[in-house]
C-alpha cells in the first residue's frame, strides 16, 4: 500500500523585545544565571504581570508578515501543570483567544508548482525557567535558571496541510525570512530562538483519513526537521504495514543516531482563563497603524529587483532573503553603484569576508558608505579588481577611507601608456618562450603573459590596457 | 505581641502634613510593607518579609498616614476564621483598618467591630503588593468609625497605578463630599434577601429600610429571582482561580519547605501538605477537581457568572442603590468549614462577583449586632459615600 503523509507544525519562536513578556528584565536568558529576575517572573507574592507593549508590537507584526489576521480582541489563559521550571504552577498562554487567526505562506513545491501552507493561528505564551541538572558529590541536584522565565514567545501552529519533508523545510525556511523581515526575531533553530515540533500521521494515498498523530521535538536545524519527519514517515509506514496501530505519542528525534525515540508523556493539565492580565484590545485603526510599520517582505522585493535593477530571479531571491543584505544593497545603489556591481561584490567578496570575521552585515565597520567608495573607484578605473580585493581587507581592519587608503599604500592602477609600454618591453624579453608559442598559434600564451606583466607591476597596472597594448604588440612581432 | 497584632511599627511619626497627617492605620500581613513579615496568615510563607510597600501603602504614607502594624488574620484573608480583623479599630488602637474583601470579609469584620466597612468597585484599587487568592473578585476593603475618613483613604488609594495595567483605563473619580437629594434617590430592596433572615439581623434591616424612607427616599421593591446564585458561582470560580493563585507556593523560589524529600515532586507535595490549614486546602481541592475534574462546571460557572453581571446592571439601571441585609451570624466552628464560611458570607458576596461598590453601616443604636448593608452600581463609589454620610448626618439629627 502506498502512503502519504499528514504534517502540521507548532513553531516556538522567541521575540527579540528588549524585556521580558509582563516585566522589565532584560530578555537576555544566557546571561549569568538568574540575574535578570525581579518579584514579578519569580511570581513573589503580591508581584502584578504588566504585558509589554513591545513585546505586543513584535508579536503582531510577525503575525502580519506571515499573513494572519489581528484578532479584536485576544487573552491570557493559564496552562496549568506543576513543574519546577514553571515558577506558579501555570504557564501564561492564549489557548482560547488567540492574538492572531489564519495567514499562510506559499512555497514552490519540488515540482515547481506553487503550494498554499495554511496557518491555523499564532499565539503569545511565555518561556519556561530552564533546569539544570548536576551532582554534588554523590547527591544530584536540580538547578533553576529563571532567566528564560517569562522570555516572550510566539507559537505558530499550522493547519495539517504538509504532505512532505520538503515542503516542511521551506516553509519554515520562507517563515524565517519573512518574521526577520519583520525585525521580531533572527529565528535560529541553533539558537534555539525558533523550535519547531511536528505533528505526523501517515494514511493510504488518495484518502481523506486523519489519523492518530504522533509528535515529533528536538530538532535544532531545518534539515533536522525534514530528516525528522522522513524518519517519523517509514516509521510509521513500517508499523502499519506490520499490523500495528499508531498510538499517539510524543517522540524526540536523536540527531546522531538518526531515529526519534519515544518519550515519556507529559502531563497536560487545563486552560483557565486569567484573571489578572487584561484582555488585549485591537482597534482596526491600531491594526493599520502596525501594518503601516511592516516593510515589503521579500517576495515583493525580490520581484522588484528583477524589474527594477534587472537582476535574475535567483539573484534578486538571494539578495531580499536576509533583510540586512537587501538594505546594504540597496544602500550601495543609492551612492550610484551599477546594480550588477553591486551584487556581484557583495555576494562574492564583502559576505564571505564579513562572515569569516564573525561579523554581521548590518554591525560590519565595511559601512555600506566605504564600500561604496570603494566599488566607485573601481569603476572610474582608479584601481583595479585586484586592489580593491587588498584594500577591502585593509577596511576591516583600518578606520581609513578607502580613498587614504589606496594613495598610502600605493594600490593605484597605472594607466600610464609609456610606463607600461615599457613594463611589456621588458617582459616579453624575458619570456621568448611564451612569445614563440604565441606565434605558434597558441592563444593561452596571451593569458599567460598578461598574468607575468600584472605581476610585475606589483598587480598596480590597468589590465584593459595592458590587453590592448600587449595585443598591438604581438601583432607586429 | 498582643493577641490582635502580629507586628507593631516601632515608628509611628507621622511624616509631611499631607491630607492624611496623623491618621493611624492598621494592615494585614496579606498586604505589602516593605521589610515586614508579609505571610498572609499561612505556613506557605512563614517568614516570608515583603520587599516593597504595597502601592496602596506607599500612597497612604505619602498622604501622612501612619501603618501602625499588621492584625492578625485569617489564612490568606480567606473568610475570617482565626482573623483580628476590626478589633483594632473597634478598640480604638487605630482610626482605620486595611482588610481584603474575597467575600465580604472587610464588611463583617466592620459588623463585628460595630464601625464602618467599605468595599471599593473592583479595579479602583491597585493589586500590586496585595497578597490575594481570587484576583478576579477580591479587592482592598477599609474600615473605620468614620465614614468620611474611609472617602478621604479611598480618594488617597484609588486610582491608575503603573505597576497594576488591570485597572480600567477610566476618568478618575471626584471624592469630594456630595449632596444627596433623597427625593429623587431610589433604594431597591431585593425581595429574595430578605427570605431566611434572623431575628435581629431582620429587625436592623427593617429599621434600615424605615430610615431610608423616613429620610425622604424612594424605596422599590424588585425581584433578583438569581439572587442565590452568587454564592455558588463564587464558590466554583473563586476555588478555581485560588488554586491557581497559590501554585506559586511551591517552596521552590520561598516559603516553608519540608527537608528530606527524595525527588522534586515528593518536595512539593510534603511542603504543599504542611503549608496550607485544613479550610483552604479544602478550597484549593475544589479548585483543582473543578480545573481537572469538571471543567465543563466551571465554564458553566463563568457563564452564570456573566449572566448575574447583566441582571444585576439591568437591576441597578433601574435603582440609585441597593440595601442589602447584614451577613449572617454562624456559630463559631462553622466557620472553619467551606460550608459555614459560605453561609456567613450569603448576603455579601453578591458585590465580589459583580465588582460593584457595597458600604456596610453600623445600626443606629451603635450597640446592636446588626447593621445593614448599601451597594452602587460599579465605579458609583462617590454617590455610595454620599450615601452613608447623608445617612449618619441623619442619624446624628443633621440636615442634608
Amino acid at each position: 500500500m502506498e502512503f502519504e503523509a499528514v504534517i502540521g507544525l507548532e513553531i516556538h519562536v522567541e521575540l527579540n523585545a528588549r524585556t521580558k513578556l509582563f516585566c522589565d528584565c532584560p530578555n537576555n536568558p544566557g546571561d549569568e544565571p538568574n540575574i535578570n529576575t525581579c518579584p514579578v517572573c519569580l511570581w513573589f507574592p503580591g508581584a502584578v504581570p504588566r504585558l509589554s507593549r513591545e513585546v505586543l508590537e513584535k508579536a503582531a507584526l510577525l503575525c502580519l508578515a506571515l499573513g494572519g489576521e489581528l484578532q479584536p480582541k485576544s487573552a491570557f489563559d493559564q496552562k496549568v501543570y506543576y513543574y519546577p521550571d514553571l515558577p506558579k504552577g501555570f504557564q501564561l498562554s492564549q489557548a482560547h483567544l488567540p492574538l492572531s487567526r489564519g495567514g499562510g505562506i506559499d512555497i514552490t513545491d519540488e515540482d515547481g508548482s506553487t503550494k498554499r501552507l495554511r496557518i491555523h493561528h499564532i499565539h503569545m505564551e511565555e518561556d519556561v525557567a530552564k533546569l539544570v541538572h548536576e551532582m554534588e558529590g554523590r547527591v544530584p541536584i536540580s538547578l533553576v535558571d529563571f532567566n528564560r522565565a517569562g522570555a516572550p514567545l510566539v507559537e505558530i501552529v499550522t493547519e495539517p496541510d504538509f504532505r512532505t519533508p520538503y515542503q516542511a523545510m521551506e516553509f519554515l525556511k520562507a517563515l524565517r525570512t519573512q518574521v526577520r523581515y519583520a525585525g521580531s526575531s533572527e529565528c535560529s533553530m541553533e539558537n534555539g530562538t525558533m523550535r519547531v515540533d511536528a505533528n505526523i500521521s501517515i494514511r493510504p494515498k488518495g484518502t481523506g483519513q486523519m489519523n492518530t498523530k504522533v509528535e515529533v521535538k528536538n530538532m535544532n536545524s531545518v534539515r533536522h526537521v525534514g530528516d525528522a519527519i522522513a524518519h517519523e514517515i517509514s516509521r510509521q509506514s513500517a508499523c502499519v504495514q506490520a499490523g500495528e496501530t499508531v498510538v499517539l505519542h510524543t517522540r524526540l528525534w536523536d540527531p546522531d543516531k538518526k531515529v526519534t525515540l519515544p518519550m515519556r508523556a507529559k502531563f497536560e493539565g487545563p486552560c483557565v482563563p486569567d484573571p489578572i492580565v487584561p484582555a488585549i484590545e485591537l482597534s482596526q485603526q491600531d491594526i493599520k497603524a502596525l501594518r503601516s510599520r511592516l516593510p515589503e517582505m521579500p517576495a515583493a522585493r525580490a520581484e522588484r529587483f528583477v524589474s527594477q535593477h534587472g537582476l535574475t530571479g535567483e539573484e534578486a531571491t538571494f539578495l531580499s532573503t536576509d533583510p540586512d543584505v537587501a538594505a546594504y544593497f540597496e544602500t550601495l545603489l543609492g551612492q550610484g553603484i551599477a546594480p550588477r556591481t553591486a551584487m556581484h561584490w557583495l555576494t562574492t567578496q564583502l559576505i564571505p569576508a564579513v562572515r569569516d570575521r564573525g561579523q554581521e552585515l548590518g554591525t560590519t565597520p565595511v559601512t555600506p558608505a566605504r564600500f561604496a567608495m570603494l566599488l566607485k573607484m573601481l569603476s572610474n578605473d582608479e584601481i583595479n579588481a585586484n586592489a580593491a580585493r587588498e584594500v577591502l581587507v585593509h577596511l576591516f581592519d583600518s578606520e581609513e577611507s578607502p580613498d587614504a587608503i589606496v594613495h598610502a599604500r600605493g594600490f593605484k592602477q597605472v594607466s600610464d601608456r609609456g610606463e607600461l609600454d615599457s613594463l611589456i618591453d621588458r617582459v616579453l624579453g624575458e619570456q621568448p618562450s611564451a612569445v614563440n608559442d604565441f606565434r605558434a598559434g597558441q592563444s593561452k600564451a596571451m593569458g599567460f603573459l598578461i598574468g607575468q606583466i600584472m605581476q610585475a607591476s606589483g598587480g598596480k597596472a590597468n589590465p584593459k590596457i595592458i590587453r590592448e597594448l600587449l595585443a598591438k604588440k604581438l601583432e607586429k612581432m | 505581641m498582643d493577641s490582635i497584632f502580629v507586628y507593631l511599627n516601632p515608628e509611628t511619626a507621622s511624616e509631611g502634613s499631607g491630607p492624611l497627617h496623623g491618621l493611624k492605620i492598621a494592615i494585614q500581613p496579606n498586604i505589602s510593607a516593605s521589610g515586614w513579615a508579609t505571610d498572609a496568615g499561612s505556613n506557605a510563607l512563614i517568614n516570608f518579609k515583603a520587599l516593597e510597600d504595597a502601592t496602596l501603602v506607599s500612597r497612604l504614607r505619602e498622604a501622612g498616614a501612619v501603618i501602625q502594624g499588621l492584625t492578625r488574620m485569617s489564612e490568606f484573608g480567606f473568610g475570617l476564621a482565626g482573623s483580628r480583623a476590626g478589633d483594632a479599630v473597634s478598640r480604638g488602637a487605630v482610626d482605620a483598618e486595611m482588610v481584603l474583601d474575597l467575600m465580604g470579609e472587610s464588611r463583617l469584620a466592620a459588623q463585628r467591630a460595630a464601625v464602618c466597612g467599605f468595599k471599593p468597585s473592583y479595579g479602583l484599587i491597585s493589586r500590586y503588593g496585595l497578597i490575594g487568592l481570587i484576583p478576579s473578585m477580591e479587592t482592598c476593603g477599609v474600615l473605620s468609625r468614620s465614614l468620611k475618613n474611609i472617602r478621604e483613604m479611598v480618594k488617597i488609594i484609588a486610582g491608575p497605578d503603573e505597576r497594576d495595567f488591570s485597572l480600567p483605563d477610566e476618568k478618575p473619580l471626584d471624592f469630594s463630599p456630595q449632596k444627596m437629594n433623597p427625593k429623587k434617590t431610589t433604594v431597591g430592596v431585593i425581595t429574595e434577601t430578605k427570605s431566611g433572615l434572623q431575628g435581629d439581623q431582620e429587625a436592623a434591616f427593617h429599621a434600615a429600610i424605615d430610615d431610608l424612607k423616613e429620610s425622604g427616599f424612594r424605596i422599590k421593591e424588585m425581584s433578583f429571582p438569581d439572587f442565590s446564585l452568587f454564592s455558588l458561582v463564587h464558590k466554583i470560580v473563586g476555588s478555581v482561580e485560588a488554586s491557581s493563585c497559590t501554585g506559586r507556593y511551591d517552596s521552590v523560589r520561598y516559603g516553608h519547605r519540608v527537608p528530606g524529600a527524595k525527588n522534586w515532586n515528593e518536595m512539593y507535595l510534603s511542603s504543599r501538605e504542611e503549608a496550607f490549614g485544613l479550610l483552604v486546602k479544602s478550597y484549593l481541592f475544589q479548585g483543582a477537581f473543578f480545573q481537572f475534574q469538571r471543567y465543563d462546571a466551571y465554564e458553566d460557572a463563568c457563564r452564570i457568572r456573566a449572566r448575574l453581571l447583566a441582571d444585576m446592571q439591568k437591576t441597578m439601571s433601574k435603582v440609585d442603590f441597593l440595601v442589602i441585609p447584614a451577613a449572617n451570624e454562624v456559630p463559631k466552628e462553622a466557620t472553619a468549614s467551606l460550608a459555614g464560611t459560605y453561609e456567613q458570607f450569603s448576603p455579601t458576596v453578591f458585590a465580589s462577583v459583580t465588582g460593584q461598590p457595597a458600604l456596610y453601616l453600623p445600626s443606629a443604636s451603635g450597640s446592636a449586632q446588626f447593621g445593614f448593608q448599601l451597594a452602587g452600581p460599579r465605579l458609583g463609589d462617590a454617590r455610595l459615600f454620599a450615601l452613608g454620610e447623608h445617612l449618619l448626618n441623619m442619624r446624628q439629627g443633621g440636615k442634608s
